[in-house]
């Protein structure tokens, strides 16, 4: 039954105590996971943050050699994709996301805390390959956005950019896990009575940012499996002279990489949202249009992904549309200024280097907004594109904005983390050498765009009058720097000997500061009662507002709920640690380390170690999936099961997936030249297969129904029938590619049969995967470890099976039916 | 036996086998509808709108019977239909950029 929260008694263990190297290595616990998020973080921003001082060292004079052309072409590229991939992104979903969400709504843990431990350690594996390049093979050199065809193996030998392909398809797949566990948590696990408009903004802002994640990722992880393709096989996906365009690449890359940009952004706008109202004592204003705002800025990113491609020459229709909805978009980020200021306004502020941070974001935000809305008008963009002036743009998006939220975020959550605090004094060092540094090195950066300085040049002549200007940047990198020292040396002491950090440091208004500073491994003793906005808030003074603001300042307000009675750990079910996730993450490492270094033994023995974990997992517990949450803990959602939830999450991403697989094939049926068309295909064939796929979907709601009904011969029958139509259609598929093969269409024949291949292929190991999955529910069934109380297993499958049904629905149509009918 | 059956726990009513069955003989008419669309040369005119028709009805009658969404949450449509517009915003809006790029391409060579 739900109830007020119950502070912990400072006896209680917290999460970060027991269980040693293992326990930390096998830990499902989200707060855990946030300080490995955190320590990886950490880690990478020293490599990230060296390139960058490397950068600057080299445009220090004209015709500088510091570096070399191609070390200076590494450098830059490792920067960029260290710094959103395995820095921004960690920090602010891996780290304050997985730290945060599951206190914010007064939950134990995510909805799927293996998941939670499995994206994680593929996080690592991701940094660690795209950071091998320092050992053998050299690093990735095409930039952060890796465009074609420079990525072609034709123009860039070696192993580089493999790593780079390879370590973010790993990451990306990190990136969506979490997004399908954010998405899930937040709609299922809210503590009973905090409704969606009961949200903190910043759990409003991860929940948005998880759909981005699920929406965005499927393109660039196509854009990368067409580059691995031509990389590894042969293909030509991105070579204009076998028909193809690079252009492809840009419009799969920046469909994910303008959303990408607010994936950061969201996140950072939502810890404004909470450190703002906690520093100003007051509630947040404007919530509802805050909450819409984000909405709206997400579903807008998704279509200004063209302005970053004014200068391909999309056309004046697509430019103009291009151009309405990237205006459109600074409406609802304007609104969100205004209301922070509005919070601002009146406040009885407190000026804390939280605080410091939040306000400077406000700032340097802000300007970068301004020159971002300059690129949205086509012309003005087509002066500022690749110039210095875009560079200094997205840093103040994304070190004003981002990073500077970032910052706010450790001096406001370090106390509830650590359990210690942050010193005040070397934090307003911190805060105003980053100021100075920040704005000394990236301002000038709009003078030396706009008077013509191509950003990523190596070098530049005397006589161009850049140099002044280049080293101020160069000095205001190196103020950053030693802000960053200044940020380390407080992180060390404050580890050493901070001040210890009462449960509620900073009079908080959200859930996490009703819990103990650090907080024990189950959250909360008893799940609280959401009574409204600022849950803990009104918990502590009443309703939120002025009147609560007013008790508080005069000293009338009631004194704090006390600590209840103590609550010992052994009463709260929480789930056991695992040692799978970190087994299948360092199986897939194994797969990509293979597979770069054309070690196909290694990359055997991977996929072996991470089907037989996948399986581990499956059975670790006796329901076939996440262990049971604590019962007293009954889902806001109105009841759906979170595994339903995240299934349907998964299955949402796949539509963008095989929407980008099949418009390529679409565009490119028409593209081909030489060898065979469409007209090869088998009509007679695959309407067979067609028909048997179909029918396999009637034998899984049948094999569903008798589950549900506890006839156990019947679900062993139907099951059966769904894994033998599936090997049938299978089999077509077999049967139907090495008839193509015979005739004369290999993969990399044209580019109708390389988009053909990729596309089937993708859709035929989907169906295969699902067949594997049956035969596991098969298994188990035969075992007697179905039945009704486990019926929700194989409606999972199911619904997998479905939608893989589906989209041959849709592939049959487009790919076979409308074989004669040209693409683009 | 009753056409409506109950999932585990009692809370989402599902169809039972005469619906399941009833929706796969219409799966299989729309699929042979489809192949003779494809054959028979006097539809090729509106071959495009009609077979989009008939996928458009296999999908639903899949997503809203066999996945059970007519029955289900709200919620859970909601999150598979939203990616799922998208998606189809993401292939119309490329097939479109493409279209406009083949059209004022110049050849390679």
């Amino acid at each position: 039954m739900a109830a007020q929260p119950k502070p912990l008694p400072s006896h209680q263990p917290s999460y970060l105590e027991g269980g040693g190297v293992l326990g930390w290595l096998t830990t499902i616990d989200h707060k855990r996971i946030a300080v490995m998020y955190l320590v990886s973080a950490l880690f990478f921003m020293a490599f990230g943050g060296f390139e960058a001082m490397a950068i600057r060292v080299q445009l220090w004079r004209p015709d500088n050699h510091a570096l070399s052309a191609a070390t200076y072409n590494a450098f830059f590229t490792m920067h960029g994709t260290t710094m959103v991939f395995l820095v921004v992104m960690p920090l602010l979903l891996g780290f304050l996301g997985n730290f945060l969400i599951p206190l914010h709504i007064g939950a134990r843990d995510v909805a799927f805390p293996r998941l939670n431990a499995l994206s994680f350690w593929l996080a690592l594996v991701a940094g660690i390959l795209l950071h091998l390049g320092w050992i053998r093979g050299g690093l990735p050199d095409a930039g952060w956005f890796g465009y074609a065809n420079l990525t072609e193996r034709y123009f860039t030998p070696g192993l580089a950019i493999d790593w780079w392909v390879i370590g973010l398809l790993v990451s990306g797949t990190s990136t969506v896990l979490t997004g399908i566990n954010f998405l899930t948590t937040i709609i299922a696990m809210r503590a009973p009575g905090m409704t969606y408009m009961r949200m903190p903004m910043f759990v409003w802002a991860q929940m948005v940012t998880s759909i981005l994640i699920l929406i965005a990722f499927p393109a660039l992880t196509i854009g990368l499996i067409f580059l691995l393709f031509d990389r590894f096989f042969g293909t030509h996906f991105y070579v204009a002279s076998a028909g193809a365009t690079p252009i492809l690449w840009q419009h799969l890359f920046w469909l994910f990489g303008h959303p990408e940009v607010y994936i950061m952004a969201l996140p950072a706008f939502g810890i404004i949202s909470e450190v703002i109202p906690a520093f100003s004592r007051k509630p947040l204003f404007g919530y509802p249009m805050m909450a819409y705002s984000i909405c709206l800025i997400a579903f807008l990113s998704y279509g200004v992904w063209g302005h970053h491609m004014f200068a391909t020459g999309m056309g004046p229709v697509a430019d103009s549309a291009f151009a309405v909805t990237s205006m459109l978009i600074a409406i609802p980020t304007g609104v969100k200024i205004f209301s922070w200021i509005a919070t601002v306004w009146g406040g009885s502020l407190r000026m804390t280097t939280a605080f410091y941070f939040a306000l400077g974001m406000l700032l340097e935000f802000t300007l970068g907004g301004l020159s971002g809305i300059m690129h949205a008008s086509a012309p003005i963009d087509l002066q500022q594109t690749d110039s210095y002036f875009v560079v200094a743009h997205f840093h103040y998006v994304l070190f004003g904005g981002v990073m500077f939220a970032i910052l706010a975020a450790f001096y406001y959550w370090w106390p509830k983390i650590t359990g210690r605090m942050l010193g005040e004094r070397l934090g307003k060092w911190h805060f105003w050498l980053t100021v100075v540094g920040f704005n000394l090195t990236f301002f000038p950066m709009h003078i030396l765009g706009l008077w013509g300085m191509p950003r990523r040049t190596y070098t530049y002549g005397a006589d161009m009058g850049w140099t002044h200007l280049n080293q101020l940047e160069t000095i205001g990198a190196f103020i950053l720097g030693v802000a960053f020292l200044f940020f380390y040396l407080n992180i060390f002491k404050s580890l050493a000997s901070g001040e210890r950090a009462p449960a509620d440091p900073w009079d908080g208004r959200s859930l996490e500061w009703s819990t103990a500073s650090p907080p024990p491994a189950y959250n909360f003793a008893t799940i609280p009662q959401i009574r409204g906005r600022d849950a803990w808030w009104i918990l502590k003074y009443g309703r939120a507002g002025s009147r609560g603001v007013a008790a508080y300042i005069s000293g009338q307000a009631p004194p704090p709920p006390q600590p209840g009675e103590p609550v010992s750990a052994p009463d709260i079910h929480m789930p056991a640690p695992s040692i799978f996730p970190l087994v299948l993450g360092l199986a897939v490492g194994m797969m990509g380390l293979g597979l770069i270094i054309d070690w196909y033994r290694i990359v055997l023995i991977g996929a072996a170690v991470a089907v037989l974990s996948i399986v581990g997992m499956g059975f670790e517990y006796a329901d076939f999936g996440e262990e049971s949450h604590d019962p007293e803990h009954a889902p806001s959602s109105g009841g759906v099961d979170v595994r339903k939830i995240g299934v349907w999450s998964f299955i949402g991403s796949e539509c963008v997936f095989f929407a980008s697989l099949i418009s390529t094939f679409i565009v490119y049926k028409s593209r081909s030249v030489g060898g065979p068309g469409p007209r090869i295909l088998n009509i007679p064939l695959t309407s067979f297969s067609t028909f048997i796929l179909l029918m396999s979907s009637l034998l899984m709601v049948l094999a569903l129904a008798a589950t549900q009904r506890g006839d156990k011969r019947w679900e062993r029958i139907w099951l059966g029938g769904v894994i033998t139509f599936g090997l049938i259609f299978l089999s077509g598929q077999v049967y139907e590619f090495t008839s193509f093969y015979n005739e004369g269409m290999g993969l990399t024949t044209n580019l109708f049969s390389q988009s053909f291949f990729v596309l089937v292929g993708f859709h035929g190991a989907h169906v295969a995967i699902g067949v594997l999955w049956l035969s596991v529910l098969l298994l188990a069934a035969s075992a007697g470890k179905l039945g009704q109380s486990r019926a929700l297993s194989v409606e999972l499958a199911g619904l997998y099976w479905h939608f893989v049904d589906v989209v041959w629905i849709v592939i049959f149509t487009l790919v076979y039916l409308m074989q004669a009918v040209p693409g683009a | 036996m009753s056409d409506i059956a109950e999932s585990h726990g009692g809370q989402i009513r599902h169809p039972g086998a005469a619906t399941y069955l009833i929706i796969a003989a219409f799966l299989a008419v729309l699929t042979a509808m489809e192949i003779t669309v494809f054959y028979v040369h006097a539809l090729h005119p509106v071959l495009v709108p009609v077979l989009i028709v008939l996928a458009a009805a296999k999908f639903s009658l899949v997503a809203m019977f066999y996945m059970h969404l007519k029955y289900d949450k709200w919620l859970l449509t909601g999150v598979f239909v939203f990616p799922l517009i998208i998606a189809t915003l993401l292939l119309v809006s490329l097939i479109l950029l493409f279209a406009y790029l083949s059209s004022h391409m110049t050849p390679v060579g």
